[in-house]
């Protein structure tokens, strides 16, 4: 086993460590705000590949203009499709417009689901996250398919290609790996700045603090909720993109093991900390591919799991859960 | 106190309300087959389990287009019609998994009418359900089992029409060896009954006839990260992947491959002969790989020719799937002997005790010609039709008998 092998192991990792940690935020950011666990965000994530799909299909796959017979597709179809600049903005819509719808949607299910549980005991909210999650799920078994879907065009090409991008020192990096693990240090980077900067990032930790006593100062408790519950499924949909281009598949149920992992991610990062949530995905992702490289494929989740109840036996509030005061 | 008596009472007049609604339901169901029975038809049932939402759902669907369109010829022809019978489906979604299989083998077996199950797909489905059926005295009838020890259980309502993993993962190996050449394998399975067992044998083969074994891994039937696999992969120097599991996770291993600088073929058994195959891996993709399947070709078979052309009269544009045949072969052994069973015993007899013995001895007996060839069983209940083919993804993106 070379160095080479290593490095190209820990790659993997990073990559899949950096959806982890887009997912993971979701998790924390609720949970900082509002206690509660969104059992539904693993759909949301999965909502968000499927939007993603579709925004790709419909701005780039000249089979679904043919289809649908709608004319105006074609121009816009030719722009996205035409040379370098085209293709950058239909990587860009695609994320801008599943981040957009998927954030909309959490917000509706923080207001139809959550809100009017707020003030009822913590299990309730629990149960609703529970039932969203399989409404959302059975709804696109039943509306879309109950298939595995490629990630591709009608003709099976793929939207980005993956392929084996350069050579650095014999380790073979992938555009696509460059692409996810840059964009999630960036998303990272400014949600951490917006919550610690910006007006509203203080009224979100100060909501985290006291609730009650936030409110009394004036800030508008709901709006603060609603906007947590925009930004985690936001950073969710992109996360379910980039599961799409980067493994090749959306199905109804793909959610459940990035969601679990996920938020295995945020408790080993110490749930609520906007921080621990990033290193406890890159953390999770990367033991969990040398776990893989090294150990067994078959022990991956093994190790990933223990690795967890290591942090919680040595740290119980998570790696980073008790250094920072504040939550969120 | 007084509003939460009221509450409780409304609770159960709610619940009450609903248990005559539901019963109210199967009694209507009843009466339809009863009011039927004016013309004196009796109704039986043939189960069919199959993943339909979860699992290999193109597989699954397969399993009911083949089933419905024995029945459909069944229902039709006048045999049928002088013995007063009609035969129906109904459709129990296994999901591909093996605690959800037991829960719709307890639902078939409660059905007084139910006399056999068309199914399972998964040979972990079958290792629960059929314990069910066989307390029911309801025979199985599997299009697609291949794991051996399912014939092994002393199980006797159950057959199965296709052959098995000691059959198609050595014929798999020596092709892999022999044919193309291939010295050097990478193992990998999904780590249910059937992949597993399928990799085992294949594996097994493959040393014996010299080639060697670089890696031996698994997965699970529900993973799509296969990027820390493939870079063992790449790192063990094989020339060919073999993976014991079904199309949904094969498909996106042999893609990530690809784009992974692993440019060998991949190799599975019938669980992944399906166009479902191509389109998630990419035609470019999944050039080149092969597969088992059971059986001849389609149109190879002397039936095959006639099978098309119903199927294609039946389901207008859709493709026909790895088991389309062997469902339809095996709903036929199912409805011939209930056929024989009536003609015997009469047709309302059927759905008793002794009727659903009768059947189960009637299939065991089974000698006919079917679209995937002659279709009998020895006494385990294994078929005797142990042909198999292999096929490659061709430059045109179809499965394709592979050159020999």
């Amino acid at each position: 086993m070379s160095l080479s092998y290593l490095l190209e192991q820990t790659l993997n990792g990073i990559t899949l460590g950096g959806l982890y940690a887009l997912v993971a935020l979701g998790y924390t950011l609720v949970y900082g705000i509002l206690l509660m666990i969104n059992f539904a965000h693993s759909e949301l994530f999965m909502l968000g590949g499927y939007v993603g799909l579709g925004v790709l299909k419909l701005l780039s796959d000249p089979a679904v203009a043919e289809a649908t017979g709608l004319g105006f597709l074609e121009p816009i179809q030719t722009f996205f499709l035409s040379g370098t600049f085209g293709f950058v903005m239909l990587i860009a819509v695609t994320f801008a417009v599943s981040a957009v719808v998927v954030g909309i949607l959490g917000m509706f299910i923080e207001r139809f689901a959550y809100r009017p549980l707020r003030h009822a005991p913590r299990l309730a909210p629990l149960i609703s996250a529970i039932g969203v999650s399989i409404f959302l799920q059975n709804a696109v078994l039943l509306w879309i398919d109950s298939k595995q879907l490629p990630y591709t065009r009608a003709d099976g090409s793929a939207f980005v290609q993956a392929q084996t991008a350069f050579n650095v020192g014999g380790v073979e990096v992938s555009t696509m790996q460059i692409f996810i693990i840059a964009t999630s240090l960036i998303l990272l980077a400014l949600l951490d700045t917006f919550v610690s900067k910006t007006r509203i990032g203080r009224a979100m930790r100060a909501t985290s603090q006291d609730r009650e006593a936030a409110g009394l100062m004036g800030v508008d408790i709901n709006s603060v909720i609603a906007l947590a519950f925009f930004i985690g499924p936001a950073l969710g949909a992109i996360a379910g993109v980039f599961n799409g281009m980067y493994y090749g598949s959306v199905k109804f149920n793909m959610g459940f093991i990035p969601g679990i992992k996920s938020f295995t991610a945020a408790v080993i990062g110490g749930i609520g900390n906007l921080r621990g949530a990033m290193l406890g995905g890159f953390l999770l992702g990367i033991v969990e591919s040398l776990a893989s490289g090294f150990v067994s494929n078959a022990y991956r989740d093994v190790i990933a799991f223990i690795v967890l109840i290591l942090v919680l036996i040595f740290r119980p509030g998570g790696l980073l859960g008790e250094a920072v005061a504040e939550k969120v | 106190m007084t509003s939460k008596r009221r509450r409780f009472v409304a609770l159960v007049s709610v619940v009450a309300a609903l248990a005559l609604v539901v019963t109210g339901c199967g009694a209507k169901t009843d009466g339809g087959s009863t009011d039927g029975g004016s013309t004196k038809a009796t109704e039986v049932v043939i189960g069919i389990g199959a993943p339909l939402s979860d699992g290999a759902v193109a597989l699954g669907q397969g399993m009911v287009r083949g089933t419905n369109l024995a029945v459909k010829q069944a229902n039709e022809s006048q045999e049928l019609k002088d013995l007063g019978l009609t035969i129906t489906t109904v459709e129990g979604d296994d999901k591909g998994d093996p605690t959800t299989g037991g829960n719709v083998a307890t639902q078939f077996t409660s059905n007084p009418n139910l006399v056999g199950v068309m199914g399972h797909l998964n040979s972990g489905v079958t290792r629960v359900a059929v314990k069910i059926y066989n307390q029911g005295n309801v025979v199985q009838v599997s299009p697609a089992n291949t794991a051996v020890d399912l014939t092994q259980m002393g199980m006797a309502n159950y057959f199965r029409v296709c052959a098995t993993d000691d059959v198609q993962g050595p014929a798999a190996a020596d092709f892999a060896f022999k044919t193309a050449g291939k010295k050097v394998a990478f193992v990998v399975d999904d780590a249910t009954v059937y992949g597993t067992g399928l990799a085992d044998e294949w594996a097994k083969q493959f040393e014996a006839n010299g080639g060697k074994v670089a890696g031996r891994e698994k997965t699970t039937d529900k993973d799509t990260d296969f990027k820390a696999l493939v870079t063992l992969i790449k790192s063990s120097g094989a020339e060919i992947v073999y993976y014991g599991g079904i199309y949904n996770s094969a498909a996106l291993l042999s893609k990530q491959m690809k784009e992974g600088g692993v440019k060998v073929p991949l190799m599975g058994g019938d669980g992944i002969y399906d166009p479902e195959y191509i389109k998630l891996a990419g035609a470019a993709n999944a050039t080149g790989d092969y597969c088992s399947s059971i059986g001849l070709p389609i149109d190879m078979l002397p039936n095959g020719q006639d099978f098309q052309a119903a199927f294609e009269a039946a389901y207008p544009g859709e493709a026909i799937a790895a088991y389309d045949a062997y469902s339809y072969d095996a709903a036929n052994t199912i409805i011939k002997a209930i056929v024989a069973v009536a003609k015997d015993m009469g047709a309302d007899k059927l759905t008793t005790t002794d009727g659903k013995k009768a059947i189960i001895a009637a299939v065991a007996k089974t000698d006919f010609e079917g679209v995937s060839g002659q279709v009998s069983f020895d006494a385990k209940g294994d078929t005797n039709n142990k042909a198999i083919t292999i096929y490659q993804v061709g430059a045109d993106g179809k499965w394709a008998p592979a050159a020999k």
